[in-house]
């Protein structure tokens, strides 16, 4: 290891400061997941951001906010995540990783390391979030799920993520993930969101699969497929069948895409069906 | 009894859970110097050219050690008695490299960071060899040789890479099965897995002021090490001293000398302390593994269910190095054939193959745990074919007390064994205990369909040794102090099982005293007495064992003094509440004034003993083991629901720290089945030697574990005690395959029981 200094930053724009006088060889350090796993040998500086005032979660002009160093443990038990969708996000942190490492992730770091096999990439494309942040002067945002079509990891070695924002949904939500035991990542994950229109039919639905073990991919022929049609139990499996057959999946060392490519469709149908019975509890 | 049989706490509890300096880590000489290992990239390569200058010139650093310049002596890194029954097949370095990760050099320097920097600027020239990574391949005609070095000692077969090999009759076993109204054939498959103590091997070598080389070591043998080194090194024995502190888990793999050579050839190379840690991932890749296996088990029974032909057939994988090979290998069939011991045909084979990839050797369970996944998946499979519920079965088929099997005197420690009746089993109450506890007459094959989850039920049966008969020897030295307390001085090592504290309330017992009043000490090998050391299950008994002769020789000197002061025959006098009274006139006088008097006063001498145990049988410990598991058909997700064992270990010494040993074997054993396996390159390089990729179960993962000891009184036991540290280890890959069964009608023949795996198999029944 090479690291010479450790800065805490102030603010954000101390931390870009730093950044860019570090030409490349200074790390963004929010909760260390990533670093502590092991970091490019030329790195020299790190800069900690939990200082810089960037943590916080809040209500404004429609949009639950939270700030991009909130820890996934403090974002699980926010009240106003509680109430957002039904507890929706606060049942995925749950799925995340052990209480002992949520306390220290981030949610802003979970969203600039994307690891194709997170649980959180999945949901945050999902609910449609937004992220915002600086480079220099300018503040920039893009939903993360284009965001993830650009190359964010070089927007992020010279930008500091600030926030997520997650929009209002009528409607609601459902999380499944597969792992191999408790406190590890997915082998497949997926989130569906659902809303009804005032006939009763669909009006809009999220169908998205992660840890494939791509990162998390909108299944949009799938979401077509739903849009417009009165929930009833065949739909949910012809939906299933659809997103067996749109899915990328892949092999990797924890499972086969053979295995994947099986459990997309269970996974996406178990999703379905709760969301469809949240919304329509919601009705009754 | 007032002690034992009472769940004491711990003797080392506070200091451990107060975080005091008891690990070898915890201290280490100032100014130590860091030992390194370099490792080899290649699975099968010969060295051709080794150049260290580059490295040497490095400021920091202080030697580097080779094949080149050191002794070149045959030996083995498995820690076990005399004669050693595990090959000679190992060097400090050699001129070869067996598998990815191998010893090629160690470095010892003044920082971690030189060392690592020198390890790189180490060139070595290798010329790649064609390596063999499938043990299937490893005997073919033509298949690369692992030990082609002519100066190795007692490979079974070097040409054909067998380490060793195994091969016992007993009846006639084509009669057997011809005989038989029903035969069932299985092969059940074990992969690699690592024992993941929390405390990684460590060692700490010095030399002290007269020259004597000191090794503080983490580990499970501090004798064996001392010999083992001597030898490594070509040492005197006398001028070795191990030192053992608290360790921080083993479950066998402590019973290998994986560092303590390196370490100390590096301390007398550059006098002065070198310190040596693995990491987790040189734990997982050069400490060494489970013997991944093959077994293949036949049944053959009558249509009563009397089980009447056993055969079994074992493909070991020992990896580069054959350590423990043919004792493992011996172990698959000598704990798990007497448990059916009506069968009068047997038939016992296998082979231990060497292979270029992680050293396997010592692991909790030790050939039994695999031996017995494939019986007992085989004898679950039997019953199904007899239409019989299979607890009946082997309700039938089981050992009781009074009887023997031919198999204990055929098969012994890597020789001939010695013949043995079963004094004790309890065998039969912890079926039915452990069945009520379950609920297997109400949930076996019901099915029951809870949401995705369908549920089932299945058991398995399991015995294992107490110590290794006529080898395993242990001394204790008790010592009492002039205040009536005392000292008892053990060679035996506490790896984390509680068995220091075991040990004092055995001596407790037989000397009237809370074991308060006994200080432990363990261990030194210069100033504790020998112990073979923690493994094969032999602490409670066979070390437990030295310590009650050498407190009873202890009590008569005490009875002799108080004698002289309470004038009445010493025949007359009892030990209790630290005092000794007379149970004829009910005068009582204090310990205190016993060592007072003895010291000081009258008649001065040292109130002291030493004795010495040798196993003079392997009395066997029982289980019965229940797995409740539920399965997802959708995803092959298998959740483990509850699980009960129900075991015989004699006399629990200390009932908590039994249970105990039961719950953390049962956890590794439930890891093993449905989650752990090293993975290998195409190269025969561990993907996964790490925490992330190789899983353990987590406190979150742990089933509703229900524990229950059915006491028996093992009359050569001390107080009756018998063994509990590996039996647990052994239920849960055959119980919870046959708990699968019940739930979905799958059989599963690999572990771990992976969601793709088991997914798989309920794809293939239902195209079927």
């Amino acid at each position: 290891m090479s690291v010479r200094r450790y800065h805490y930053a102030r603010d954000v724009e101390e931390a870009l400061s730093l950044l860019e006088a570090y030409e490349g060889r200074g790390a963004i350090l929010a909760g260390g997941m990533d670093l502590s796993r092991g970091m490019a040998p030329e790195i020299e500086g790190l800069i900690d951001i939990t200082t810089a005032g960037l943590s916080g979660i809040s209500w404004a002009n429609g949009d639950l906010r939270i700030g991009a160093t909130t820890t996934l443990e403090e974002v699980r038990l926010s009240d106003e995540v509680r109430g957002y969708l039904g507890g929706f996000l606060a049942e995925v942190m749950a799925h995340v990783a052990t209480l002992p490492l949520r306390c220290m992730a981030t949610l802003g770091g979970a969203v600039v390391s994307a690891h194709p096999w997170a649980d959180v990439p999945t949901a945050l494309v999902a609910l449609g979030a937004e992220a915002r942040w600086r480079t220099g002067e300018k503040t920039e945002k893009a939903p993360i799920e284009e965001l993830y079509r650009r190359p964010f990891r070089a927007i992020f070695r010279r930008s500091v993520l600030t926030e997520i924002r997650l929009p209002r949904w009528e409607g609601a939500f459902a999380f499944e993930k597969v792992s191999r035991n408790a406190g590890d990542i997915a082998l497949i994950n997926c989130a569906c969101g659902l809303g009804l229109d005032d006939t009763g039919k669909i009006a809009w639905a999220r169908v998205v699969v992660g840890a494939t073990p791509y990162r998390a991919e909108r299944l949009a022929a799938v979401e077509a497929l739903l849009a417009g049609e009165t929930p009833a139990e065949g739909l949910w499996e012809e939906a299933a069948r659809k997103a067996e057959a749109e899915a990328r999946v892949g092999d990797d060392m924890r499972a086969p895409a053979e295995w994947r490519r099986a459990v997309v469709p269970v996974i996406v149908r178990r999703a379905l069906e709760r969301a469809a019975n949240a919304v329509m509890g919601d009705e009754r | 009894m007032k002690i034992v049989g009472k769940s004491v706490r711990k003797v080392d509890g506070i200091a451990l859970a107060t975080g005091q300096p008891v690990f070898t880590l915890d201290a280490v000489p100032p100014g130590a110097a860091v030992g390194k290992i370099l490792r080899s990239p290649y699975a099968h390569a010969e060295i051709v050219r080794i150049d260290t200058s580059r490295a040497e010139e490095l400021p920091g650093v202080l030697c580097i050690l080779h094949h080149g310049n050191v002794p070149r002596i045959p030996y083995t890194t498995a820690g076990q008695g005399w004669p050693e029954p595990s090959p000679y097949d190992s060097f400090l370095f050699d001129r070869k490299v067996r598998f990815v990760g191998d010893r090629v050099a160690a470095v010892a320097a003044i920082s971690e960071e030189i060392a690592d920097e020198a390890l790189r600027l180490i060139e070595v020239e290798y010329r790649e060899l064609p390596a063999v990574l499938d043990p299937a391949e490893a005997t073919a005609p033509g298949a690369p040789v692992i030990h082609d070095e002519e100066d190795a000692r007692g490979i079974h077969d070097p040409e054909h890479n067998v380490a060793a090999a195994i091969d016992i009759r007993v009846g006639d076993i084509v009669r057997g099965f011809a005989e038989s109204d029903v035969v069932v054939e299985t092969t059940c498959v074990f992969p690699y897995v690592q024992h993941v103590p929390l405390e990684p091997h460590c060692v700490v070598a010095y030399l002290d002021e007269e020259d004597r080389l000191v090794i503080r070591s983490a580990t499970q043998v501090p004798f064996h090490v001392r010999r083992i080194v001597a030898r490594a090194l070509g040492l005197p024995l006398s001028r070795i001293r191990v030192i053992k502190p608290r360790i921080g888990g083993g479950f066998g793999t402590k019973q290998e000398i994986v560092l303590e050579d390196v370490a100390a050839a590096l301390a007398l190379r550059v006098r002065k302390p070198v310190v040596m840690k693995y990491t987790r991932a040189e734990e997982f890749v050069a400490a060494r593994t489970r013997h991944p296996m093959k077994v293949r088990v036949v049944l053959g029974a009558k249509k009563d269910g009397k089980i009447h032909a056993i055969e079994m057939d074992v493909l070991s994988n020992t990896g580069a190095y054959g350590t423990h090979s043919l004792t493992v290998l011996s172990n698959v069939g000598s704990k798990t054939l007497p448990l059916y011991n009506k069968a009068p045909h047997l038939w016992f084979h296998g082979k231990a193959v060497y292979t270029n990839l992680p050293v396997a050797g010592a692991y909790r369970g030790y050939g039994a745990t695999q031996g017995y996944f494939a019986l007992e998946v085989a004898v679950d499979e039997l019953a199904e074919k007899l239409g019989m519920d299979p607890l009946e079965l082997r309700l039938k088929n089981h050992i009781r007390a009074g009887e023997t099997s031919p198999i204990f005197e055929k098969i012994g420690e890597g020789r001939a064994g010695k013949a043995q009746v079963v004094r004790s089993c309890a065998l039969e109450e912890c079926i039915r205990e452990g069945a009520r506890r379950i609920g297997w007459e109400e949930k076996r094959g019901k099915r029951i369909r809870e949401g995705n989850w369908i549920h089932g039920v299945g058991m398995a049966l399991s015995m294992q040794g107490s110590g290794i008969t006529d080898i395993d020897m242990a001394a204790a030295t008790v010592v009492m102090n002039e205040d009536g307390t005392f000292r008892l001085l053990v060679g035996a090592t506490d790896l984390g099982t509680g068995s220091d504290t075991i040990l004092a309330q055995i001596a407790a017992e037989a000397l009237g005293v809370p074991v308060e009043a006994i200080s432990v000490y363990s261990s030194d090998t210069d100033f504790t007495p020998f112990d073979t050391g923690a493994y094969a299950s032999s602490t409670t008994y066979v070390s437990g064992g030295a310590v009650l002769r050498a407190a009873r020789e202890v009590r008569r000197q005490i009875l002799e003094v108080a004698a002289a002061i309470l004038e009445e025959p010493p025949e007359e006098l009892d030990l209790e509440g630290g005092h000794v009274v007379s149970r004829k006139s009910g005068k009582r006088v204090p310990l205190s004034e016993v060592g007072h008097r003895a010291m000081y006063v009258t008649d001065q001498r040292h109130i002291i003993a030493t004795a010495s145990f040798v196993a003079p049988e392997s009395p066997p410990p029982f289980a019965a083991f229940f797995a409740e598991v539920a399965v997802d058909t959708e995803t092959g997700v298998v959740r483990g629901g509850k699980f009960v064992a129900a075991a015989d270990c004699g006399t629990p010494i200390n009932p908590a720290l039994a249970e105990g040993q039961l719950e953390g074997a049962i956890v590794q054993g439930i890891g093993h089945t449905l989650y752990e396996e090293l993975r290998f390159s195409p190269r025969g390089r561990v993907r996964n030697p790490n925490l992330f990729d190789y899983r353990i179960p987590t406190a979150a993962d742990v089933p509703d574990v229900e524990v229950v000891l059915i006491p028996s009184d093992e009359p050569t036991g001390p107080y009756g005690a018998k063994s509990i540290g590996e039996i647990g280890i052994n239920g849960p890959a055959p119980a919870i395959a046959n708990a699968i069964h019940d739930a979905i009608g799958v059989r599963l023949y690999r572990i771990p029981f992976t969601p793709e795996r088991v997914l798989r198999a309920i794809r293939a029944k239902s195209s079927a």
